[in-house]
Order: structure tokens, then C-alpha cells, then sequence
């Protein structure tokens, strides 16, 4: 029984782990530009497929057949996480200028369909390259389940959580602590008197953007020897991982993280009780508390006033 | 060639237009007021010369340079710093973190950035003791401290300020015109916008009346206090 609700725990700290930094990733350019990237489960879904295309470059392995488990290892993994946050985050610029700026700051709702647009055209070119079959991404540690206090523990959902929250800490100290993080608190905050400082606000947003969908993308590479990673993996992740920042508070990035992390642990033990109760339960829970607090746990604003 | 040289422009929020065919001037050194009621355009007159607005016709001239269509990031570099009206704090940031904030396009390195901090202090003791709060916590006359001296961060050699005094008490507006005081007597160019006109026609060397968007008189603060027009609409007589 303790062996049971320990294997919950972990691997539900470890899907909240990724809840938590996407949700963060959607709070980042929600405060810098009061806009969200809907395509953001897409953003996650070709995350891990060029993880999987970089780890065949790095392993030198033929495309024919599947990855070998030993392609994640060594630097081949954090080599792959840094291409895929590159490559991604250059997605997330494209997306600024093409479906977000266009529209930001202007009446009216437009960069949420055009979001989801860039998002739709993601997973067609996704699908053409790759198709929709799911893909073997081996995880570095390899998949020998390991055994702690009886229950059965997959090393990547050790590395999952360790890296989620290594990149939340960094994130936190960069905003809180850097000038950069203060000068995009201060775009957030109002990009008009952040532009009377000397502050180039359009710089800051697409910096917002690149590191909200590089967070995605490496979110994607991070889950993908978990789940199964197909193109279509993302959806799920992003609506939770959104859930999770709307109940923590979309403004307040550490509420984000609560939020996500509250998401994976409550999805893993109503798990344990009736998996197919799972999701009705979560979104349930979700609606009662913004029925009370309708601004998330923690955030300031409520959500109508943008 | 005057510091700057507002030449015959207009502006305009979508089709509502704010500002039409003003002209303004400022030298170095001069202390130079801008008075109207409500609603005449001061603050946007304000913000387009620190680049918030567009121009939809006539130019910005700044130390010889046509600043019409630079952006407002790059003013504050150019010289030109704005304390804005209803001050604008950061209110989630320390008074220090407002302040440092305030130097961003100098691109200070830790020691210059803290001793240009200390001199703020100097002026500004209030801040001192402040300087780890958030600055939503602070009065409105510390908040209105904040605000000048965050723009006096940025180094300008041309201060713009939007209604310093709005909705202090009498004692702390005095001490917010001693300090302007202070910071003419150092040799800085201030552009004052005001709708105490009698505090700011005191102070100006030269002033400007705005009404709908247009300038109406222009003269000496001296001149324009003992106005018949400006004793009748602004100052009560
Ligand atoms: N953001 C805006 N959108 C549309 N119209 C605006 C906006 N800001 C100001 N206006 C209009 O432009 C005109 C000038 O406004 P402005 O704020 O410059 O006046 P002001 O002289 O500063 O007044 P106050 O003394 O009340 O601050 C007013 O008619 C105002 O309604
Ligand atoms: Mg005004």
C-alpha cells in the first residue's frame, strides 16, 4: 500500500514537474505581453520529435530503425535539450512576429485563433515529416525501473522532476534577481513607463516568447521517454499545464508552478483510485476553485480585466 | 539653436485629435512651464517628446537632431527623461530596484550604477529609508519622489515633468518645487507641466497656455501670472 502511494507520488511529481514548467512558460508571456501561445501543446509535441531527429545525428544511427536505448547517453541528451530549445524558441519568435504581434495590445481576441493557427500549421508540417505514429525516445538513464522502499520508480521521472525544477529555480532567481528579470517584470508591469526607461519593449517580449516556447519544447523532450511521444502528445500536457497556471494565478509565476505541480499529484492519485475517474475529477476540482477564486490561488488580476 | 524645438505639430489618439499646430521652445538651463485646464493636451504634448505618441505632423528637434521618429527607448539615451503624470511606479518593485531601473539605457556597471543610486539620495533622503519596500507601499509624495528621481536615473539633460504636484498636500508639493529648484540651480532644463498655474508660473522662467490643443499665450512666467486672461481662467482673480 505505501509502495503504491509512493510510486503515485513520484511519478505524479514528475508529470507535475512538466505541468509546472509549462504553466510557467504560459505565465512568462502572459505577464510580459497579456497574450497567450495557444499552439503551445504543439510547441511540446515537436519539442520531442526533434529531440528524437537530433539523438539520430548525435548517436549516428540510421533513421531506419528505432532509437537504441543507449542514444540518450552521455551529452547526447542535454546536447539534444539545448538544440531543441534553440530550435523551438526560434519557433516561438516566428510566432510573435507572425501571429502575436500583429495582434497585441489591439481590442479584440485575434492572436488566440491566429496562436492556434501557427499551432494547426505546426502539426500539419510535423505530420508530413515525421507522421503520426509515436516515437521511441530512450531516456539516459535507460528504462531499468528502480526500486525504492518497494515501489517501482523509472529513473527519468527522477530526471524529469530534478530538471523541472532546477529550470523553475533558475527562472525564479533570473526574474526576481537579474536586472534582465526586473526590466521584464517592469514590460509586464507597463510597457509604456518601461519604455520611458530605456527599455527596448519589443525585444523583451520576443525574448519572452523565444524562452516561454524553448520551455515547451524542452518540456516535450523531457516527457517523451514517459509517454508515448507522438505530435499529438502535446494537447494533453498544455491543457493541464494551462489549468494548472489558471488555478495558480496565470500572473503570478509561482503560483504557476504550485498549480502544476497540484495538477500532476492530484491526476496521479485519483489515478490510483479509478483511472477513468481522473480527468472528470481534475477539471471538476479546477472549475470549483474558479468558481471561488476566480483570478487562480495566487494571482492578482482576474483574467476579464486584460 | 534651442535645446529643443517643438515645430508646429499635431496628435492624435485614433481619429480623436489632441494637439493641433503647437510650437514650443526650450533653451538650455530654462525652467519652462506648460498650463491648461483638463483635457488640453499637456500630458500627450508630454509623450510625444518622449516618444510615447506619434507625431501626425510637424517635428521634434532635440540638441540639433530631428527626433521625430525615434523610438521612445532610445530617447531617454538621446538625453530626454519623462516622470510621468500620476507617477507610474513600478508597484511591485523596491524603491531601489524603480530607481536602478531608471538608469537601464546608461548600462552602469554595479559601482556606478549604486553611487548614481546614492545621489538620488541625496536629493531625496525620504527614499533612502525606503529603498528596500515595494514601491506600492510608499505615499503619494514619496511615490512622486520616486518618479522624478527614477527619470533623473536615466541622466537627461532634458526633464519633462507631468503634474508633480497631483493630489499632494500643500507642504510636500513645496518641497517637490524645492527640489526642482535645486535641480535648475545644478543646470538642468526643465519642461513642467502644471495645473497649479500660479505655483508653476512662479517658478518658469518662460511659460506656455494650452487650451484644446493649442497654444493661446506665451510669455515670461512673470508675465504671464500678472495676464489678465491667465489671473481670470487659471489663478481664481
Ligand atoms: N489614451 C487616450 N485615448 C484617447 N483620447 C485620449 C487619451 N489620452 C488623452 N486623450 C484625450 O486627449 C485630450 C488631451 O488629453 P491630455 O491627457 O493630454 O490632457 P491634459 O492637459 O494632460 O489634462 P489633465 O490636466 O487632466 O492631465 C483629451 O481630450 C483626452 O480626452
Ligand atoms: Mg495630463
Amino acid at each position: 500500500m505505501l509502495a503504491t502511494w509512493l510510486q503515485a507520488l513520484v511519478s505524479g511529481l514528475a508529470i507535475g514537474g512538466v505541468y509546472a514548467l509549462i504553466a510557467l512558460s504560459f505565465s512568462i508571456t502572459f505577464t510580459t505581453t497579456k497574450t497567450l501561445n495557444f499552439s503551445q501543446g504543439e510547441f511540446i509535441g515537436v519539442g520531442a520529435f526533434l529531440g528524437v531527429a537530433v539523438l539520430y545525428l548525435l548517436s549516428g544511427q540510421d533513421e531506419g530503425a528505432a532509437l537504441a536505448p543507449g542514444a540518450s547517453a552521455g551529452f547526447n541528451y542535454p546536447l539534444a535539450a539545448i538544440a531543441v530549445g534553440a530550435a523551438v524558441g526560434v519557433i516561438g519568435i516566428l510566432l510573435f512576429i507572425t501571429a502575436v504581434r500583429p495582434f497585441a495590445g489591439k481590442p479584440g481576441m485575434s492572436w488566440v485563433m491566429s496562436t492556434i493557427g501557427f499551432g494547426i500549421i505546426l502539426q500539419s508540417i510535423g505530420l508530413a515529416i515525421w507522421g503520426p505514429a509515436p516515437v521511441n525516445l530512450p531516456s539516459p538513464f535507460g528504462d531499468d525501473v528502480i526500486r525504492i522502499a518497494g515501489a517501482g520508480v523509472r529513473p527519468q521521472e527522477i530526471l524529469v522532476l530534478v530538471v523541472a525544477i532546477v529550470l523553475m529555480i533558475g527562472l525564479d532567481l533570473l526574474l526576481r534577481r537579474t536586472r534582465m528579470g526586473k526590466a521584464m517584470r517592469a514590460v509586464a508591469n507597463n510597457p509604456s513607463v518601461a519604455a520611458l526607461m530605456g527599455i527596448n519593449v519589443s525585444a523583451v517580449m520576443i525574448g519572452a516568447f523565444a524562452l516561454s516556447s524553448a520551455l515547451a519544447g524542452i518540456g516535450g523532450l523531457l516527457v517523451a521517454p514517459i509517454a508515448s511521444a507522438s505530435i499529438f502528445m502535446g494537447l494533453g500536457i498544455a491543457l493541464k499545464a494551462f489549468s494548472g497556471a489558471i488555478v495558480g494565478g496565470l500572473d503570478n509565476p509561482r503560483g504557476c508552478i504550485f498549480g502544476g505541480f497540484a495538477l500532476g499529484l492530484l491526476e496521479a492519485s485519483v489515478a490510483l483510485w479509478q483511472a477513468q475517474w481522473r480527468e472528470i475529477v481534475i477539471f471538476l476540482l479546477i472549475i470549483l476553485v474558479l468558481a471561488i477564486r476566480p483570478q487562480g490561488l495566487f494571482g492578482a488580476r482576474t483574467l476579464d480585466k486584460v | 539653436m534651442a535645446m529643443l524645438e517643438v515645430r508646429d505639430i499635431d496628435l492624435a489618439y485614433g481619429p480623436i485629435r489632441a494637439v493641433t499646430g503647437v510650437s514650443i521652445r526650450v533653451e538650455q538651463g530654462e525652467v519652462v512651464a506648460i498650463v491648461g485646464a483638463n483635457g488640453a493636451g499637456k500630458s500627450t504634448l508630454l509623450k510625444s517628446i518622449a516618444g510615447l505618441l506619434p507625431l501626425s505632423g510637424g517635428s521634434i528637434h532635440f540638441e540639433d537632431a530631428d527626433i521625430s521618429t525615434l523610438p521612445a527607448h532610445r530617447r531617454v539615451g538621446a538625453g530626454i527623461a519623462l516622470s510621468p503624470e500620476g507617477r507610474q511606479v513600478f508597484p511591485d518593485q523596491t524603491v531601489r530596484d524603480n530607481l536602478e531601473l531608471g538608469a537601464w539605457s546608461r548600462r552602469l556597471n554595479v559601482g556606478d550604477l549604486a553611487a548614481a543610486v546614492e545621489q538620488k539620495y541625496t536629493l531625496f533622503p525620504r527614499l533612502r529609508e525606503r529603498q528596500g519596500q515595494m514601491a506600492m507601499t510608499l505615499s503619494g509624495g514619496e511615490q512622486q519622489m520616486l518618479a522624478i528621481a527614477r527619470a533623473l536615473m536615466g541622466a537627461p539633460r532634458l526633464l519633462l515633468l507631468d503634474e508633480p504636484s497631483l493630489g499632494l498636500a500643500p507642504l510636500v508639493i513645496r518641497d517637490i518645487f524645492l527640489t526642482i529648484r535645486k535641480l535648475r540651480a545644478a543646470g538642468m532644463t526643465v519642461l513642467l507641466v502644471e495645473q497649479m498655474a500660479n505655483l508653476a508660473l512662479g517658478i518658469a522662467d518662460r511659460a506656455y497656455v494650452l487650451e484644446t490643443g493649442r497654444v493661446t499665450l506665451s510669455g515670461t512666467g512673470a508675465e504671464l501670472l500678472q495676464h489678465p486672461q491667465v489671473r481670470a481662467a487659471y489663478l481664481g482673480h
